[in-house]
């Protein structure tokens, strides 16, 4: 006799980790995707450094104060609004560089003025701060001035999250550095101070109250009398010389044949399915209703209103239809109800009570529903009572399921006697 | 015409093709080769409107068997023709295969063997054959659908024809001609014969016994040449299904055997189905016919779902049978169509025939009279006692008025009729 071996667990575990390889696979790169995508997101929201904005990314804390100390602060939202403005004697704040097209920047360099320029990129440092690099980011938050520059010594120290760090030509000023590279740095470029902040956090509603934030962020951006506070929008930003181009002036031509050959292929792909190998056939089926259906309808409705008299009547009818037959009397003697004729009612009960086991109220009861206080009266002294049908319904469906019950009980106990 | 997969994925492959080479004549050239192909492939493609079609084999088939048939396609082009056909009949027909391919070279004829399993009685009618002939590079394809019409009738099953010899064997008893050669019961003389050991002494004719040097007996036969009148009722109480299949299913199989025991003792049978109008009629024929007209008159009923017009019902009996019969009404034993259709007008019938009702009961309602358990399972035992008290009043209203009535569950109907039958026979009430 051969007996296969039951599989141990490791080896069921085993088979079905081997089976759901495939969607643990798949799983596990969604989530990788999942986390790239999350960590490739812009943390920058639309309205981060904006004046207006009460939010913690936005600056509109530091506005305020200015404007409450007398210095003339102006929002600008397009270089071309804040380029005449700026001259001798204002500050021009520039955040979101990074919307700032070359033309743009080409415009702000010939202005005159003071820059301040809040995490800028690559192209924003070539352009207005020349000799100034980028060298990668540090991650600790906080940092001393250790430094000359006035605003940065009496600020102390400040918090600037993360923040960007420079490296820089000989003879600037250099502040709050990390390992050698500064996080701020000013220095004069063609007769106007420039200031590159390496992180916007200093001059946020979110971060204005830590340590010498505040401070620093004054003396920054409040050291001349006239601020001009320079927000670009995106739809200003993008540069006049593409806005006529399309999407298909942008495409190669080859993709563009290739998107041409896909639509005309679905024309015969389309007329290779569409077309089928003879006719749809339909059909007159036959209707199909359960020949019970009627019964069970009715059985529904006697349970939809809990007809427990009706149900119980229907089953003691049946019952006695059976029943009498097999006690010798004639059939028509089951359709007599105890009202009509209490005598052969009474013979029914008499011949049962002597084939079973029950007394005879328990059988006058169940198979005629005569109340058990009545039927006391009648059974088994007394002849010739007037027996009163009713009070046979059933109080409640356990009642019910018992008078069925007694009812086969009974039948089962006639047939075999 | 019809174009083929090939076709789609080569244009596909072809709209690819710029990726590389990002011109649009090399594309244009593509689309033309395609486009010559399919030229070429209509052209060179077997001539799917030189053939013709023929078909042969049964066009008759009982429920539950399986026909024959075949479909022979004929080629009268001058070239050979390689194909996809399939022949279009609607599903209840079960043809298989349901597709074939097919090679005829000219001149010449092939047949494509098909067999039918029915799933439903009635007629299937062919809808047509389709056939599609892919050119040699596999790109476009030629079509053509022509109709090859064909009927094939599903006839009812009779599944209990397997009654049929035991009741027969009871008929010939009845009748004397039993091997057992005893007294014949019946009330119609037939003829005297000689005394042999074993017959009854009661049945010997003294006075052909006295004419004679023999002792005659005399033996009987029950009445021959009655005539019965099977009415099917075709209405909305047909449709309703007692196990899998459809009441009017029953009634018919019930309504055979009986056909067959009756013209077999020499009694001739006529058969209507009615519901508001005569769906189907089998009179005056022959005793050898009978079965196979009767079949055929059965074989495209369908249950109507609307309400039985039982006095267009009596009147068609009535203005159709002037002699007595017996009239056998297979129908539903239902109360409230009963007392609003039938009742009124049993008088009328019961005093010129003998009318015998015979009905289908539901095997279920039985079932849920006994079901027990829960208290669902009860209200449906107290639905079901009320409707089995139901029928046995309304039968026993139709007893009131000399009506016989046969009530049997489906696998028992047709051999119960036919006992009922035997039995009026036997007491020679026809």
């Amino acid at each position: 006799m051969v007996t296969v071996a039951e599989p141990t667990a490791g080896q069921v575990a085993g088979r079905r980790l081997r089976s759901a390889r495939g969607i643990v696979l798949v799983l596990l790169c969604v989530v990788v995707v999942g986390v790239i995508l999350a960590a490739l997101k812009p943390s920058r929201k639309p309205d981060d450094l904006d004046p207006e904005s009460p939010k913690p990314g936005g600056t509109r804390a530091l506005a305020e104060i200015l404007k409450g100390r007398g210095v003339g602060f102006e929002v600008a939202h397009s270089v071309s609004t804040a380029a005449p403005r700026a001259g001798t004697g204002t500050i021009m704040v520039v955040t979101r560089p990074e919307r700032l097209t070359r033309s743009d920047l080409d415009r702000l360099g010939g202005t005159s003025g003071d820059l301040l320029l809040v995490e800028p990129g690559r192209d924003t440092l070539t352009a207005l701060a020349p000799g100034v690099e980028q060298d990668g980011p540090t991650f600790l938050p906080q940092a001393d001035p250790q430094c000359a520059l006035q605003g940065a010594t009496l600020a102390g120290t400040a918090s600037f999250g993360e923040s960007e760090t420079y490296t820089v030509p000989s003879g600037v000023t250099a502040c709050y550095p990390e390992s050698g590279k500064p996080r701020l740095v000013q220095y004069q470029v063609a007769n106007r101070m420039v200031t590159v902040l390496g992180s916007a956090r200093p001059l946020t509603n979110g971060h204005l109250t830590e340590e010498g934030n505040a401070a620093l962020a004054m003396n920054l951006v409040g050291a001349r009398s006239q601020v001009i506070w320079l927000i670009p929008d995106v739809q200003h930003a993008s540069g006049d010389q593409t806005g006529d181009r399309t999407l298909s002036d942008l495409l190669p031509r080859g993709v563009k044949l290739f998107f041409l050959g896909l639509m005309v292929a679905i024309v015969p792909v389309a007329l290779w399915r569409g077309r089928r190998l003879g006719p749809v056939v339909a059909e007159a089926l036959p209707v199909v209703v359960r020949s019970a259906e009627t019964v069970t309808g009715r059985s529904r409705l006697y349970r939809a209103h809990r007809a427990r008299g009706r149900a119980a009547e229907a089953l003691r009818a049946g019952t006695r239809d059976r029943i009498v037959p097999l006690l010798g009397l004639p059939r028509t003697v089951a359709q007599i109800l105890p009202a009509q004729d209490p005598g052969a009612v009474r013979e029914v009960v008499l011949a049962v009570a002597a084939r079973t086991d029950h007394d005879e109220r328990t059988i006058a009861a169940a198979l005629y529903g005569l109340d058990p206080g009545q039927a006391a009266q009648s059974w088994p002294t007394g002849q010739g009572d007037q027996l009163d049908p009713g009070g046979g319904e059933p109080v409640d469906d356990a009642g019910l399921l018992a008078l069925a019950d007694l009812l086969d009980d009974l039948e089962r106990q006639v047939r075999q006697s | 015409m019809a174009v083929t997969g090939r076709l789609g994925l080569l244009t596909l492959v072809a709209a690819f093709v710029p990726l590389l080479v990002p011109n649009g004549a090399v594309l244009l050239g593509l689309w033309g080769l395609l486009l010559l192909g399919v030229v070429v492939d209509l052209l060179l493609a077997g001539n799917v409107r030189a053939l013709r079609f023929h078909r042969e084999g049964d066009t008759r088939v009982r429920l539950g068997e399986v026909a024959n048939a075949g479909l022979v396609v004929e080629n009268t082009g001058k070239r050979r023709v390689k194909a996809v056909l399939r022949d279009v009949w609607p599903p209840s027909a079960g043809v298989s295969p349901r597709t074939a391919t097919i090679n005829v070279p000219a001149g010449e004829r092939r047949r494509i063997d098909q067999t039918f399993t029915p799933m439903r009685r009635g007629d299937r009618e062919a809808v047509k054959v389709v056939v599609r002939s892919v050119g040699p590079l596999g790109l476009a394809a030629r079509q053509l659908s022509r109709p090859a019409p064909r009927t094939l009738r599903v006839l009812p099953a009779f599944p209990s024809r397997r009654h049929l010899p035991s009741r027969l064997a009871r008929l010939r008893e009845l009748t004397g001609l039993h091997s057992t050669m005893i007294r014949g019961q019946g009330t119609e003389f037939d003829s005297l014969r000689e005394y042999v050991v074993g017959d009854d002494v009661r049945s010997i004719d003294w006075r052909a016994t006295a004419r004679r040097n023999d002792v005659f007996v005399r033996t009987w036969r029950p009445e021959r040449d009655r005539r019965l009148y099977l009415v099917l009722d075709t209405g909305r109480t047909s449709a309703g299904r007692v196990g899998d299949i459809p009441r009017l299913d029953c009634s018919m199989d019930a309504a055979l055997l009986l056909g067959a025991l009756a013209s077999r003792a020499g009694d001739r049978v006529d058969l209507l189905a009615y519901d508001r109008t005569v769906r189907a009629r089998c009179e005056n024929a022959s005793r050898t016919g009978l079965l196979s007209q009767m079949v055929e008159a059965m074989a495209p009923l369908e249950p109507a779902l609307i309400e039985s017009d039982a006095a267009g019902m009596v009147s068609a009996v009535m203005s159709r049978v002037r002699r007595r019969s017996l009239i056998v009404l297979l129908t539903e034993l239902n109360p409230a169509a009963f007392e609003e259709g039938l009742l009124p007008l049993l008088p009328g019938l019961t005093s010129r025939h003998l009318v015998m009702i015979a009905a289908v009961s539901d095997p279920l309602v039985d079932e849920m009279a006994a079901a027990r358990g829960d208290l669902a399972a009860v209200y449906d035992a107290a639905a079901a006692e009320r409707a089995r008290a139901d029928r046995r009043r309304l039968t026993a209203e139709l007893r009131s008025y000399g009506v016989e009535v046969v009530d049997a569950p489906p696998d028992r109907i047709a051999p119960a009729l036919a006992d009922a039958y035997l039995a009026l026979k036997a007491a020679g009430r026809l």
